[in-house]
């Protein structure tokens, strides 16, 4: 980026920022935050250690210094300014996860599709922090990063002091890391304590036991449950018997009636039901268990991929994580970095909604030919000297493909 | 709670402040004789956990539960002046395992009560309890069986649902990092060191023997070949002119550091790396040694995973979860090799006959 360019973007973002409504994080004090500026353009320098007393304070900043990239400590710390870390006191941090298409397996290399994919791991990420983790939706603040992803903020108290270890665990939770459907598939005494797994009870050699799907109602039992009657139902559905349930007639336990069995029972009334809804595996079907346990473990990645939530391992572990400040815009990308209720995210398009520059048109010199969908357009621009609207012409500058202005000769691309 | 409870847990915050209450003065607990029976339990205690096992007999009586529980301020005094951070979770972890040897047997209600002392909220459900799951993977994350894993509970609403037993285990490792927690203690006074001097003198004694048999952290010369696989590979590579990630670099360079490589030493294995830039590498080592005055430990297995520089894991790579503890344990397996050889040559050496031991014995006299 040459020095003019830099200028013009720092402009724009600076009238941005002049009336911009930034969401400062909570107990703004003992916060650390970082900023990447134009005037260092193109040395990507980071200036940290700088912190806030006061809301005005940091406007001020911000309309200032208009920076390219903004970022705020997802620590807290007595002393967020000092110099050296070990020196900050660090007191707690916020929990995060940071889902970005860059960590997803096969994502498409077309911007809009990717951040469509990306939203599809969000919302199964959400149903882990609402149903498994039990936290309300005030707890929760979602954030479009302006970039190739979300983040989740959450500040309840329980979670603050969790070190990174704890946090991995929690990461491994939401992958389904770590996963063994023997904890799942069990014999249970028909009586005595939950995990006593005792087959004498009071004298009796034998107590009667039940198989079943322990926690069918929450949690991982329940994605299992789910995904274990689906099958069912999506076998039962085919035109010919002879191809139902391929899969498990590899396994040695299942013969021809077997196979029968597992189809009336998932045609019968209640069959199904009693799985998803008693977590019973106790049927006419004989080795029931042994064969929806042996199923589980054959199916597992693709069990995964259905329900696990991918998020980036090393940013939720990062206990002293720097990230991006929403109501700031991100300088890779000239994008608003967008909070949002829990119930907007199935509406939000990102490349529409978080898209903020105006319509005016700006000339720009193009160093290679670039397309992407932006406010519901398809823009391809060719190299060389181009008008685009302003919105257009910041988005290709951050994204390293254009100069501002009509050059002679073609600027060195960065 | 009741006196012999506080006796039997005495690390809780309830019996420290019964301790306090009783006023009884430093000077007294050192010297009188009413506390006699008191220090002797708490050297036995100390000595007991260097066995492993602090036992926990039943106690009776006013002056027996008095002694009890006095004697583990003692023991904590003991196990400050003996200033030494693997003797210290040797003694944590003792401590704990004979809370958790009483806590399976108590009742629900007390367990919860246990469990506040901690900061745990939980509930008591007919049959079962309900953990918050920051409590529950707090104390659950040191255990390593995958039945532990929260991926493996039945987990709803921010609640684990857990047995008594599972409690009273969770407790235990409660107890573990409280009582490491609590030291080092800042300023032991003088008279509390002298006073100790002797048994810590004793106590180091027997730990010094044992540490040889475990192999310890003082690893003396460096054994490469002993390294776990993932430093293997990256020494390999860095030998070979393998340009290595700077999370790996880094990882390597704190696990040579902390076996006992010098600075130097490890400079001249990146003398070979593509990227070498003496003054940058020397800094950067530098500054992992310790030189900007943060220690940087090499990272656990756990971290390794997460950036991509585990190479995969060999049989004893199971058993352990840091690669400084692979390398311990490679060690104390070689030294208890080299023992039983010793054995062996011992042996062997008193069949060989009496001459020369006659001789040996006659030098010796001379140099006396």
């Amino acid at each position: 980026m040459d020095s003019r360019t830099a200028r013009f973007l720092k402009t724009r973002f600076q009238n941005y920022y002049k009336n911009a409504e930034i969401g400062l994080p909570d107990h703004l004090p003992n916060r650390e935050w970082a900023f990447i500026f134009y005037d260092d353009m193109p040395d990507k320098m980071m200036h940290r250690h700088k912190a806030f007393g006061s809301p005005g304070e940091a406007f001020d900043y911000l309309y200032g210094m208009a920076p390219a990239h903004v970022y705020n400590s997802t620590a807290y710390y007595e002393y967020p300014d000092a110099r050296k870390m070990n020196e900050k006191n660090w007191l707690g941090a916020e929990l995060i996860f940071d889902l970005d298409a860059d960590h997803l397996p096969n994502a498409p290399r077309n911007y809009a599709d990717m951040l469509e994919l990306v939203k599809k791991e969000t919302f199964k990420l959400m149903d882990f922090l609402l149903d498994d983790f039990g936290f309300s939706e005030q707890e929760i603040e979602l954030v479009f990063s302006g970039g190739r992803g979300y983040h989740f903020h959450i500040m309840s108290p329980k979670v603050l002091a969790l070190g990174s270890a704890e946090r991995r665990e929690i990461v491994n939770y939401i992958s389904g890391k770590d996963l063994d459907f023997k904890y799942f598939f069990r014999e249970v005494a028909m009586d005595g304590e939950f995990g006593a797994g005792s087959k004498t009870f009071k004298g009796m050699k034998s107590v009667p036991v039940k198989c079943t799907l322990v926690g069918y109602d929450s949690g991982w039992g329940k994605r299992i449950a789910l995904y274990l009657t689906d099958y069912m139902k999506a076998e039962c559905r085919k035109k010919y018997k002879k191809d139902m349930f391929p899969e498990l007639r590899r396994y040695e336990k299942v013969g021809d009636t077997t196979i029968k069995k597992l189809i009336n029972l998932t045609n019968s009334e209640n069959g199904l039901s009693d799985i998803l809804k008693k977590g019973r595996l106790d049927f006419d079907v004989r080795n029931f268990k042994d064969i929806a346990a042996y199923f589980m473990k054959e199916s597992v990645e693709d069990f995964l991929q259905r329900f696990g939530a991918s998020v980036d391992e090393p940013v939720t572990a990062d206990i002293k994580r720097l990230i991006r400040v929403p109501g700031s815009l991100h300088g890779g990308s000239g994008m608003l970095v967008k909070k949002l209720a829990l119930s907007e995210l199935e509406k939000f398009e990102p490349l529409n909604d978080a898209v903020i520059f105006g319509e005016r048109p700006v000339k720009v010199t193009v160093s290679k030919p670039f397309s992407v969908q932006l406010k519901g357009r398809d823009l391809t621009v060719e190299e060389g000297k181009q008008e685009v609207p302003e919105y257009a012409a910041i988005y290709l500058i951050c994204r390293g493909v254009a100069e501002y202005g009509h050059r002679r000769n073609q600027p060195g691309s960065i | 709670m009741q006196a012999d409870e506080l006796a039997y847990y005495p690390f809780i915050s309830e019996a420290s402040t019964h301790v306090e209450n009783l006023g009884i003065s430093l000077d007294s607990l050192l010297n009188s004789r009413a506390y006699r029976a008191a220090r002797v339990r708490g050297i036995e205690r100390v000595k007991e956990a260097l066995e492993g096992e602090i036992r926990k007999p039943p106690v009776s009586g006013e002056a027996q539960i008095l002694s009890e529980l006095l004697s583990y301020p003692f023991a904590r005094m003991l196990v400050a002046c003996v200033d030494d951070q693997l003797f210290t979770r040797r003694y944590a972890l003792a401590e704990a395992k004979a809370a958790y040897t009483l806590l399976r047997n108590e009742n629900p209600a007390f367990l919860l009560k246990i469990g506040e002392d901690f900061g745990i909220s939980a509930d008591f459900k007919t049959s079962y309890f309900n953990m918050h799951f920051t409590d529950y993977i707090r104390f659950s994350n040191s255990l390593k069986d995958p039945a532990w894993k929260l991926t493996n509970r039945q987990f709803r609403a921010g609640e684990v649902k857990i047995t008594r037993e599972e409690f009273a285990r969770l407790l235990e490792e409660a107890v573990r990092e409280h009582i490491e927690q609590s030291f080092p203690i800042p300023e032991i006074p003088a008279e509390v060191t002298s006073f100790c001097a002797p048994y810590v003198a004793e106590i180091k004694d027997q730990f010094e023997i044992q540490k040889k048999k475990f192999g310890a952290t003082d690893f003396g010369t460096v054994e490469p070949e002993l390294f776990p696989p993932c430093i293997s590979h990256a020494l390999a590579n860095a030998q070979g002119g393998v340009n290595l990630a700077h999370s790996m670099r880094f990882a390597m360079t704190s696990f040579l550091l902390s076996v006992g490589m010098s600075v130097d030493e490890i400079l001249n294995l990146f003398n070979i790396s593509p990227d070498f830039d003496a003054e940058k590498t020397l800094y950067q080592i530098e500054h992992i040694a310790g030189a900007t005055g943060n220690v940087y430990k090499p990272p656990a297995c756990d971290t390794m995973r997460t950036y991509g520089n585990c190479v995969g894991k060999d049989r004893l790579c199971e058993k352990i979860n840091h690669p400084l503890a692979y390398y311990e344990k490679k060690i104390y397996l070689k030294n208890r090799e080299r023992e039983k050889e010793e054995e062996k040559e011992t042996e062997k050496k008193k069949e060989a006959g009496k001459e020369e031991k006659k001789k040996s014995g006659k030098e010796k006299e001379k140099e006396s």
